[in-house]
C-alpha cells in the first residue's frame, strides 16, 4: 500500500511536469507523451498487485485531463503492465538502459494505441500524421532523457518511505 | 487475473462512479495547473517591473489614446443599442439574447494530435456553463467542454473534434468548418466542407470565415480564420478548403467566456 502511494506521488509529479512542458511547447505545437514512464518502472521493479495499482492510478491521473473514455489511459496502462511484468524475467531489469529501452517501447505502444482509440472516436484527417509522427518522435527522445533521472526519483523515493522491496520481487 | 477483474470493474462501473472519479482526479491535479498559472503570473509581474520609466510614460500614452477610442465606440454602441431597442418593439420582434463576459486567465495549454484544449482559471464559481463560447480579441477560441469547481476546460477550434456552423463573409448560406491540421512549428490551421461552386479564395485573396449563429451555440459574425485555399470536392456538388487561423490561438494568457444570459 505505502509502496503503492509513493509510486502514485512520483506518477503526480511527473503528469504535472509534462502537462507544464507541454503548456510550454504549445507555440510550436509540439507535444510530449509520457505514458511509457507511467508504467515501465512498476512493471519491472515492484512487486505485481503494488505496481499494478500505482499503473491504474497514473493512467486514471491522465485520464481525468484527457477527452477520452474515462478509464482507457487506465486499461491500457494495466495491459502494458501485465505484458512487461511477464516478460521482466527473460530481460536484465536491473540495468537501467534496459529499463529505459523498455520504457521507449511501451510508450511507442501506448502511443498508438491511444491514437486507434482516438480515431474512432473523431475524424483525424491525413494531414494528422505527420504530426503523429512528430510528436511520437519527440516524445521517444524526452523519454529518452528523462527516464533514467526518473527511475532514480521512484527508486530514492521508495527508499525513503521504506517502501522498497527488499529485494527485486 | 487482476487486469481482468479491473477491465470488468472499468465495464461494469456506473456512469455516475466514473464521472464522480474523473470530477475526483481532475480536482486533484487542479491545484497544482492553477499555482503554476499564478507563479508564471507573478514571474510576469516581476518581469514587468523591470522595465524604465520612460517605457511606462509611453505606454501609458499609447493606453490613454486606445482608451478614448474605446469611448467614443462605446457611445456609438450605445446609440445602436437604443435604435436596436427601438426598432425591435417597433417591428414586434423578439429580443435579442443578451451575453455576460467573463474574462478569465489560461492556466495551461495541451495542444496535441488528438486534442486541442486549454484550461481556464475560472470554473462553477463564476457559474459558467457548459457548451458557452470563448472568445479572445481575433475571434473564437472554442467552446466549453468541462466546467469544474474553480477551473474549465475549453476545446480549442483548432481541436479536429470541434465543428462550427460557419459563413464566408458576405455570404449567409452555411458551410462546416472543421479544426485539425496543426503541423509542428507551423501556423494552426483547420478545414471547411460543403462550400458553394461560387466561392473563391486564395492565399493571395482569403476570405474571412465567421460564426453563421446556427446551432445556437457561436453569435453570428465572430472570426474563425482566414480561407486560404478551396478546391472542388471528389462528388462536385460542393467545395472544401483550408482555413488559416489567427497565431495568437497558441500563445492566449487571457480569453473572454460568453455565458448566455436572458435578453437584452
Amino acid at each position: 500500500m505505502r509502496a503503492t502511494l509513493v509510486l502514485f506521488l512520483t506518477l503526480y509529479l511527473l503528469r504535472a511536469l509534462v502537462a507544464e512542458v507541454n503548456n510550454a511547447l504549445s507555440g510550436v505545437h509540439v507535444w510530449l507523451f509520457a505514458g511509457g514512464l507511467f508504467v515501465s518502472y512498476a512493471a519491472l521493479a515492484m512487486p505485481f498487485r503494488s505496481g499494478f495499482a500505482a499503473s491504474i492510478l497514473g493512467g486514471l491521473l491522465c485520464d481525468c485531463v484527457s477527452p477520452v473514455g474515462f478509464g482507457a489511459h487506465a486499461i491500457l496502462f494495466g495491459i502494458a503492465h501485465t505484458v512487461v511484468f511477464n516478460l521482466r524475467e527473460r530481460i536484465q531489469r536491473e540495468e537501467t538502459p534496459v529499463r529505459v529501452v523498455v520504457a521507449l517501447l511501451v510508450n511507442l505502444g501506448l502511443f498508438l494505441a491511444i491514437t486507434i482509440l482516438r480515431m474512432r472516436i473523431v475524424h483525424l484527417g491525413a494531414g494528422v500524421w505527420p504530426r503523429l509522427f512528430w510528436d511520437l518522435a519527440w516524445s521517444e527522445v524526452a523519454l529518452l532523457l528523462a527516464a533514467p533521472w526518473f527511475f532514480a526519483l521512484q527508486l530514492h523515493s521508495l527508499e525513503l518511505a521504506r517502501a522498497k522491496p527488499s529485494r527485486l520481487a | 487475473m487482476v487486469l481482468g477483474l479491473a477491465v470488468l470493474v472499468w465495464l461494469v462501473a456506473p456512469v455516475a462512479l466514473k464521472t464522480l472519479a474523473r470530477a475526483s482526479f481532475f480536482e486533484m491535479t487542479a491545484p497544482v495547473v492553477a499555482a503554476s498559472s499564478y507563479v508564471n503570473d507573478l514571474q510576469k509581474f516581476w518581469a514587468l517591473r523591470l522595465h524604465s520609466k520612460d517605457e511606462l510614460i509611453e505606454a501609458g500614452r499609447d493606453m490613454a489614446r486606445i482608451n478614448a477610442k474605446y469611448s467614443l465606440s462605446v457611445q456609438q454602441t450605445g446609440e445602436l443599442q437604443a435604435e436596436v431597442e427601438r426598432l425591435q418593439e417597433l417591428l414586434k420582434m423578439p429580443a435579442i439574447e443578451g451575453y455576460r463576459f467573463e474574462h478569465a486567465r489560461v492556466a495551461q495549454r495541451d495542444f496535441s494530435a488528438w486534442w486541442q484544449r486549454m484550461v481556464i482559471r475560472k470554473g462553477a464559481d463564476y457559474a459558467i456553463p457548459v457548451g458557452a463560447p470563448v472568445v479572445y480579441s481575433g475571434g473564437v477560441v472554442g467552446r466549453i467542454s468541462e466546467v469544474h469547481a474553480y477551473t474549465s476546460v475549453v476545446q480549442l477550434t483548432t481541436d479536429p473534434g470541434l465543428r462550427i456552423a460557419a459563413v464566408v463573409d458576405g455570404d449567409t448560406r452555411p458551410i462546416s468548418y472543421q479544426g485539425g491540421d496543426n503541423q509542428v512549428f507551423g501556423s494552426p490551421k483547420g478545414l471547411i466542407e460543403f462550400v458553394s461552386l461560387d466561392v473563391y479564395a486564395s492565399a493571395s485573396v482569403p476570405k474571412r470565415l465567421a460564426t453563421s449563429g446556427l446551432g445556437g451555440v457561436y453569435p453570428p459574425g465572430l472570426t474563425i480564420g482566414r480561407i486560404v485555399h478551396v478546391e472542388s470536392s471528389a462528388d462536385g456538388l460542393f467545395k472544401a478548403g483550408e482555413v488559416e487561423l489567427d497565431p495568437r490561438l497558441t500563445e492566449l494568457t487571457e480569453v473572454t467566456v460568453l455565458v448566455r444570459e436572458g435578453a437584452l
